[in-house]
């Protein structure tokens, strides 16, 4: 008999009511059975396709994590985002704007079946926001795109596509790269 | 007061001829057993055969685990070997006359691997098993010997030892010889040579403590870093606990022969997952083991066991440590279940872990902190990878989360 236990964390900007669930729930099936957040999908359950790839907002900035094999035990109290969470809505919920990711992933028909796609948001949405922080030589942005990207599994074969939309957003936005300095060092 | 001069003199000169007698009598190469064929008048099909040894010889005597090269080449070098005393790289062993052994005899790779004597009358670190080879048979040496210089010479320069002073004073190692090296048996038997004339009785020792070198790794060693009489008893060696191998002390830890037959051919056992140096083992020498050789070493490596002990479980550890439990729940049961059951091919089940049983934390802090890469193990089978969890844990987490887990399921639940 699994012991339960209370939990209530942030997702997508909202806090959960708290709710009794059994101890060794995954986060997945939390925000899936509990929350009704079905865009986050369930792949190997292994915690290696990252199909379930969400975006954890902690202490060290916002990092993709697999929610299949997180458990609640562990998620309890802290702040996520989900494929839900990332355009911009009005009050009814309606989608106004979708991000820059988003929209090049969609310009480059990076998907076909999209079951993969939320993680690939996910993934894509926090190695955005890292180089807020931390920008790379333009010269790097390569082998940075595929080191975030890479534990993304896309049966379709979408990669090539992914990977050139998250490197064509990272170098049309400002301030991800710090490319003129480094050209002139190296 | 004359005479008592002379008796002195002459205690001087009898210490100083006893001296160079033992520096250069006994611990340079002793004698050298004839070869046991002559290996320059080899037809087509001894060749052939004598090749197919060498191979099997090398493979059983694991010199890629020190022998590789950076770039995964088996005998090219370059493997650091890191001891307290500085760092030795694996040399070059391709038949390269500049930068290998193309210029050795049969005689001379005798020497290297029986007395640790190199070409050139260079003392080889003791990081080179010679301690163990010491009981290799010159036939086993000789097909060694035939396959090694049948490989492609590999043009990279031996990267030179980095030990600190005075270790890196080579001719001292004679002082060292003196002390730790054995002669070799009168007898060593024929070797892996020999075929079905290498009766299994002899094969485990011979797999185990002579050519695997098993005890280079799990047998302590001293100050002088010789091993010591514990022969298999464990230590830390390269940051890594190399477990107990007595046959007390895997039946502590629940192993049985069946299982130390399926762990060193396939890597994966009901006891958990070789890691750390462990792996390459299973990847250039173990699993390339015929049946009988693995039911050998088992059998020897279970000699007169006490029954194994039956997998620890102390449900009580739930309650007596909550933040470890709460971690474990929330990180790992994920994959390695509530109930610490597992999955097959994906994650190792914690009941009956060995990790978990060893008195030493090391090596389950250091596969939490760093994960284990994806591998392919033998035949078809593979593990997935285990994350690294270094940077999702503060230190007092690692720490909650071991101390449950070891009372949970391992040593402290014994």
């Amino acid at each position: 008999m699994t012991a339960l236990m209370t939990v209530s964390m942030m997702i997508n900007g909202t806090e959960t009511e708290p709710v009794e669930v059994p101890e060794d729930l995954m986060l997945l099936e939390f925000l899936q059975e509990y929350l009704n957040l079905t865009g986050t999908r369930y792949g190997c359950g292994q915690g290696v396709c990252r199909a379930c790839a969400v975006i954890h907002d902690g202490p060290r900035g916002p990092r993709a994590l697999p929610a299949c094999i997180t458990g609640v035990a562990w998620a309890n109290g802290r702040a996520f985002r989900t494929v839900e969470g990332h355009a911009d809505r009005d009050d009814e919920g309606n989608v106004t704007a979708i991000t820059p990711v988003q929209q090049a992933f969609l310009d480059h028909f990076s998907f076909q079946c999209s079951f993969c796609t939320p993680g690939f948001v996910s993934a894509a949405q926090a190695l955005v926001e890292r180089l807020e922080v931390e920008p790379v030589p333009v010269e790097d942005v390569e082998d940075v795109v595929l080191a975030a990207l890479n534990e993304n599994i896309c049966r379709c074969t979408g990669y090539v596509r992914y990977l050139e939309a998250t490197r064509d957003v990272i170098l049309a936005t400002p301030g991800l790269t710090t490319g003129v300095e480094r050209a002139e060092e190296s | 007061m004359r005479t008592l001069l002379r008796i002195l003199a002459g205690l001087v000169l009898l210490g100083l001829v006893t001296g160079l007698v033992i520096f250069f009598g006994f611990t340079g190469a002793g004698p050298v057993p004839p070869a046991s064929r002559d290996l320059e008048a080899l037809d087509e099909e001894a060749e052939a055969e004598m090749y197919a040894l060498g191979e099997y010889v090398a493979k059983a005597g694991d010199c890629a685990a020190c022998h590789e090269s950076e770039d995964g080449l088996s005998f090219a070098g370059g493997t650091p070997m890191e001891t307290p005393m500085g760092t030795v790289y694996g040399t070059n062993i391709t038949p390269s006359e500049t930068n290998g052994i193309g210029n050795y005899t049969a005689d001379d790779m005798y020497r290297a691997m029986v007395y640790g004597i190199a070409r050139g009358e260079r003392r080889l670190y003791p990081a080179m098993p010679y301690t163990s080879y010491h009981a290799v048979s010159r036939a086993d040496i000789d097909a060694l010997y035939v396959y090694l210089m049948a490989q492609d010479p590999v043009e990279k320069p031996n990267r030179p030892a980095e030990m600190v002073f005075p270790f890196n004073l080579r001719p001292l190692i004679a002082f060292w010889n003196l002390i730790y090296r054995p002669d070799p048996p009168e007898d060593p038997g024929p070797g892996l040579s020999g075929g079905e004339d290498l009766a299994e009785d002899r094969r485990g020792p011979y797999l185990v403590d002579v050519l695997g070198h098993c005890g280079e790794c799990h047998t302590p060693r001293n100050l002088a870093f010789a091993k010591t009489d514990d022969h298999l008893g464990g230590t830390v060696i390269e940051g890594a606990v190399a477990p107990d191998i007595t046959p007390q002390g895997l039946a502590r830890r629940g192993w049985t022969r069946e299982d130390l037959g399926q762990f060193l051919s396939t890597g994966l056992s009901p006891q958990g997952v070789m890691t750390f140096r462990m792996f390459p083992v299973l990847s250039h020498s173990t699993k390339y083991l015929p049946a009988r050789d693995i039911e050998a070493v088992a059998a020897y490596l279970a000699q007169d066991m006490p029954d194994p002990a039956s997998p620890p479980s102390d449900p009580a550890a739930v309650d007596a440590h909550p933040e470890g439990h709460g971690l474990y729940m929330g990180l790992c049961a994920g994959c390695h279940g509530s109930e610490g059951e597992g999955q097959p091919f994906g994650s190792v089940a914690m009941v009956g872990n060995t990790t978990l049983m060893l008195d030493n934390p090391l090596n389950l802090q250091r596969v939490i902190r760093e994960g284990i890469p994806a591998r392919s193990l033998s035949g078809h089978l593979r593990m997935q990878e285990m994350p690294a969890f270094g940077a999702t844990l503060e230190d007092s987490e690692l720490d909650a989360l071991t101390e449950y887990l070891r009372d949970r399921w391992g040593v402290g639940a014994m």
